[in-house]
């Protein structure tokens, strides 16, 4: 009963042995490939200035000479955090906006998997990053997180029209020198065209152009008009 | 998430004085946020003394709404007078007005404001015959209101008109009737301008 055949075991031990080594080997760096991938994805958006500022401010370095770091008043700290709100606003709309057009071009195939694992991630943190100024603002005054992405929203909607406007403004002043330029050449080609005019009735008559060159020196301006008149009818 | 907890630590400096922040570093993107936010601080310290934080955006503070309205209608009451330098002076000041409103007051009730006077102020400039400003007035004033706005619409378009650049007139006009629907004075003004091309056309050929 005891005597098992040991050698004739070596084979499928063997076997089983090299079997689970291969699927070891080939899923441990299978998985640190993959995390190496996606560790290393391009993020979607810049780095998030506003934040770095914010976060600066908070953790000021004290100075070359002075022992304390630089009180920083709360009215900046306040400025800094709605600043980051409305950076905030701006990467949400351009998430929200990019979402549908991102996703359509994934189940069609035209980008690859990895865009949208960037554009995952993107939306995750960007609903840490939301969750973390809210609990900020309320850090800093009772009850702003409520109110502050509203107040941000409308400081991002009045930058854009005001950014807008100055475009247009911007332009005006071109098209004043343009109108103006054309507005000199309009009128020396409209005085020209007069100049030709008075030269065809003047070379058929001498004494008009005496008549013309004083029109209202004297009382009989418009006799002499009229006459004009008839004078280039001929 | 690694990023998230983690920031970079950016070179700030505080003027003691003006609380002003400003980087020993210069990079151009950092010094324009730096000027935004330090704008924003000087607004948010003229925000009333229990305030420290900007207020939600509705209900609006009414008295600046007021002061609007009230240099529309002087205005006004100089372009009925067919005083228009004087009305465009009193528009150009309620403008002023409209736009240094705080930043986080409604859009909404700055693009309502501006339209009107951006659209008034074409108008009167049009009786001075100044006709790229008041181009640019009746584009500002779409730009601040595209639909319901069939009067800045037509300003424009009889501008370039005036100006002699009828192909842009044209599509102006084309993009006006796409915005508001069939509108009588911009019908008009379309018929106006594709006689006149075909005039213009005739006479080159």
């Amino acid at each position: 009963m005891f005597s098992l055949d040991w050698w004739g075991l070596v084979l499928p031990l063997c076997y089983v042995v090299v079997l689970g080594g291969t699927f070891m080997t080939f899923s441990t760096i299978y998985r640190k490939r993959k995390a190496m991938e996606s560790a290393n994805l391009a993020p979607w958006f810049p780095p998030h200035l506003q934040r770095n500022i914010y976060l600066s401010l908070l953790h000021m370095e004290p100075e070359g000479g002075s022992e304390k770091a630089p009180k920083v008043p709360e009215s900046v700290v306040r400025a800094a955090l709605l600043r980051r709100a409305v950076e905030d606003i701006h990467r949400i709309i351009q998430i929200r906006t990019a979402k549908a057009a991102c996703s359509s071009l994934l189940q069609r195939g035209s980008v690859g998997d990895d865009l949208w694992q960037r554009f995952q991630r993107a939306e995750k943190e960007m609903e840490e990053e939301l969750r973390d100024v809210v609990m900020e603002a309320n850090a800093l005054a009772p009850n702003w997180g409520q109110t502050i992405f509203q107040s941000a929203n409308e400081i991002l909607a009045n930058a854009t029209l005001k950014e807008r406007l100055d475009e247009i403004q911007a332009q005006t002043e071109k098209e004043k020198e343009w109108w103006e330029k054309r507005r000199t050449s309009i009128k020396t080609e409209f005085m020209k065209e007069l100049g030709d005019d008075t030269e065809k009735v003047t070379s058929g008559d001498e004494p008009v152009l005496v008549d013309t060159n004083t029109p209202s020196a004297t009382p009989s301006a418009t006799p002499s008009g009229a006459s004009k008149k008839k004078k280039g009818k001929k | 998430m690694s990023d998230l907890d983690t920031f970079i630590q950016l070179p700030l400096t505080i003027d003691p004085q003006s609380k002003a922040i400003s980087a020993t570093s210069s990079s151009r993107a950092l010094e324009a946020e730096l000027e935004a936010l330090n704008n924003l601080h000087r607004s948010l310290r003229t925000l009333d003394a229990p305030h420290v934080i900007p207020p939600p955006p509705i209900p609006v503070n009414p008295k600046r709404s007021a002061n609007v309205s009230k240099l529309r209608e002087s205005g006004n009451a100089e372009y009925r007078k067919q005083k228009y330098a004087e009305a465009i002076k009193f528009y150009t000041l309620g403008l002023q007005m409209a736009l240094t409103r705080p930043a986080w007051e409604p859009t909404q009730l700055v693009r309502e404001e501006v339209h009107q006077l951006y659209s008034n102020r074409a108008q009167a400039h049009m009786h001075l015959q100044n006709w790229p400003e008041a181009s640019a007035d009746a584009e500002m004033s779409v730009e601040a209101k595209r639909q319901g706005n069939a009067k800045a619409w037509f300003r424009r378009g009889k501008c370039l008109v005036e100006m002699g650049r009828l192909e842009e007139a044209r599509d102006w006009v084309g993009k006006g009737l796409e915005v508001e629907g069939e509108e009588k004075e911009l019908m008009e003004l379309l018929k106006e301008i594709e006689s006149k091309m075909a005039a213009v056309k005739v006479a080159e050929a």
